[in-house]
């Protein structure tokens, strides 16, 4: 047995985590500068019926101004909240679009001349919404819907309520998503964590589990009263170790929940590779299995021994329960369950059928007694 | 006399089989505590038969079983394992181990498995069975990869299922002998197949470098 080293993995591994809510903040950005150019290409479409040019230079260049400065802002700070810069995009957003009068006259707004920010002003929405979820989300589209109708004096109602609806359904959605994926990462963080932890127990029980299983073996080997209780101790051991449980996405593996039956009487015998079924379902058969061997300790006889055998055929797992007792015959199972008794036969092959799998039992007096247990994956 | 090699890395475990054996008619011709002096020794000595522990401290009692039964045809290696972890079982079986047996294993079933073992014989528990079965279902969809007759998977199956040679070759009605053949069998193809991937493996490699 080597000596016990150091724990090898720690919470370095777990800060590593890609944090999942970059990638909103990156689209976020990508949106932003197209969504200027988009402004530009707005204001050249209506270069000649413009008021003031000059004024729509300047309020094109502030944008760009402001557009450079939350990328920046927005990409530095990726993963943290970033409410603060949000609030400040709001705030800046709402002076860019009442800065469409410089370009623009009120009335040529109000007989439906769109507003050059356009489509840009829905930054500081989708930002809030990445910050602060659903709510965020719902100040900014608000925010920004009042300003809108602000400008429009609240005259045009078809027009106001078709942008109220854009931007709420973009902050909504987006703060959703974005709450969301917080959540996923931190169920993935705690995912990692765990993981790193349970390859720590399981290198430390692996040292420790061989040098107290050598102990017990040797007790066994010299014999005197402990050698049968450190027999059981020693199989109890060995199968909790080999059964070692490996679930994932609701299945887990079959060696994992038989390997526990194991006694000085019974053995299981196992693949070396993962059995992986739907949880309930190896439940149900471990269940069955138990009723069996329920069965063979009650009435095999006192030198009899079990088996408890997994193949794994692919599309089907068979699991056989088999002892070299005294058997029975096939009469008296039948007989147990026409009494009225719901006879143990009776109760395995019940959970087999529920599972749409087959119980076959074949058993003679002096023959043992042989489940067949099969159930499709 | 048959002349067995003892390799464990617990100095009590060591000299306690010794003793037993010696008792019992065998020659303890050496004994040895990690990987490198076991492949060394067993080369000097060439014993019959290695008792051979998985776990040493200093490495695997897997490398130790591949390169003695590499270099010495003739010596059988016997895994006698604490934990019976079943990867590092049939890795060792995989890279030629006769057989197997958990250490807690009586005196009588030791010694029994022994005498197979330097007869030649395939020492095959349910557990190893179950192993060697399970292996042979999961290479089933590589491409050139060992197969397994009707009979032999028959055979295999019952003895993962507990029964004795001698109940095997009642129930399908053969000779003990033919029932130890297949059994051994299913083993020489899988050692075959895994030396042949450790040859292309380190083809492979050559060619890269």
């Amino acid at each position: 047995v080597g000596a016990v080293g150091q724990p090898t993995c720690g919470v370095d591994s777990v800060s590593a985590v890609t944090d999942l809510v970059r990638p909103l903040w990156r689209a976020l950005v990508v949106f932003r500068v197209l969504a200027w150019g988009f402004a530009v290409l707005g204001v050249y479409t209506r270069w000649d019926e413009l008021h003031r040019r000059w004024g729509a230079v300047v309020l094109l260049a502030a944008m760009a101004v402001w557009t450079v400065v939350v990328s920046f802002g927005y990409s530095r700070t990726w993963g943290r909240s970033n409410t603060r810069l949000a609030v400040a995009d709001l705030v800046v957003t709402v002076a860019c679009m009442a800065g469409t009068l410089l370009a623009q006259r009120l009335d040529a707004i109000h007989d439906g001349a769109s507003i050059l920010t356009s489509v840009w002003a829905a930054g500081p929405v989708l930002a809030l919404a990445i910050a602060r979820g659903r709510d965020g989300g719902l100040l900014g589209a608000v925010a920004i819907s009042l300003t809108t109708g602000a400008l429009i004096a609240f005259g045009d109602w078809s027009r106001l309520l078709n942008n109220i609806q854009l931007l709420l359904v973009a902050g909504l959605v987006v703060g959703y998503a974005a709450t969301a994926t917080r959540r996923a990462n931190a169920r993935l963080t705690d995912a990692i964590a765990t993981e790193a932890a349970t390859a720590e127990r399981l290198r430390l029980s692996r040292t420790i589990h061989d040098g107290v299983l050598q102990v017990l073996a040797q007790v066994q080997h010299r014999g005197g009263d402990l050698a049968p209780v450190a027999a059981e101790q020693e199989i109890a051991l060995r199968s909790l170790m080999n059964g070692r449980a490996t679930s994932l996405a609701g299945e887990s593996d079959l060696r994992a929940g038989l390997s526990v039956l194991a006694s000085p009487r019974v053995e299981v015998v196992v693949p070396a590779s993962p059995v992986p079924l739907r949880a309930h379902r190896v439940s149900e058969l471990v269940a069955a299995v138990r009723e069996a061997l329920a069965n063979f300790t009650r009435h095999a006889g006192p030198d009899a021994r079990a088996w408890v055998v997994v193949e794994d055929l692919g599309g089907e797992v068979l699991v056989v329960v088999r002892d070299d007792g005294v058997g029975t015959s096939a009469e008296r199972i039948e007989h147990a369950s026409r009494d009225g008794r719901l006879g143990v036969s009776q109760s395995i092959r019940g959970r087999i059928a529920d599972l749409g799998g087959t119980a076959e039992v074949r058993t003679a007096p002096g023959e043992g007694v042989e489940w067949e247990l099969k159930v499709s994956r | 006399m048959t002349r067995v090699m003892i390799v464990d890395d617990h100095p009590m475990w060591r000299e306690g089989v010794a003793r037993d054996l010696t008792e019992h008619g065998f020659d303890v011709c050496a004994t040895a505590s990690e990987v490198v002096a076991a492949v060394n020794i067993a080369k000097a000595t060439r014993p019959d038969v290695v008792l051979m522990d998985l776990q040493l401290g200093s490495g695997s009692g897997v490398d130790a079983t591949r390169d003695i039964t590499a270099a010495l045809p003739d010596t059988r290696v016997l895994v006698l394992s604490a934990s019976g972890e079943q990867v590092d079982v049939l890795e060792a079986v995989k890279n030629g181990a006769s057989g197997y047996l958990v250490k807690s294993a009586s005196l009588e079933e030791l010694i029994s498995a022994i005498r197979h073992t330097a007869e030649g014989d395939a020492v095959f528990s349910a557990g190893l069975a179950g192993l060697v079965l399970g292996e042979y279902r999961r290479m089933e969809s590589e491409p050139d990869r060992p197969r397994l007759t009707g009979r032999e998977t028959e055979v295999l199956r019952l003895v993962a299922r507990g029964l004795t040679a001698k109940q095997i070759a009642a129930r399908l009605v053969l000779s003990h002998r033919t029932v130890e053949n297949h059994v051994q069998n299913t083993l020489r193809k899988l050692q075959l197949h895994n030396r042949a991937e450790l040859v292309r493996y380190a083809i492979e490699r050559g060619l890269d470098q």
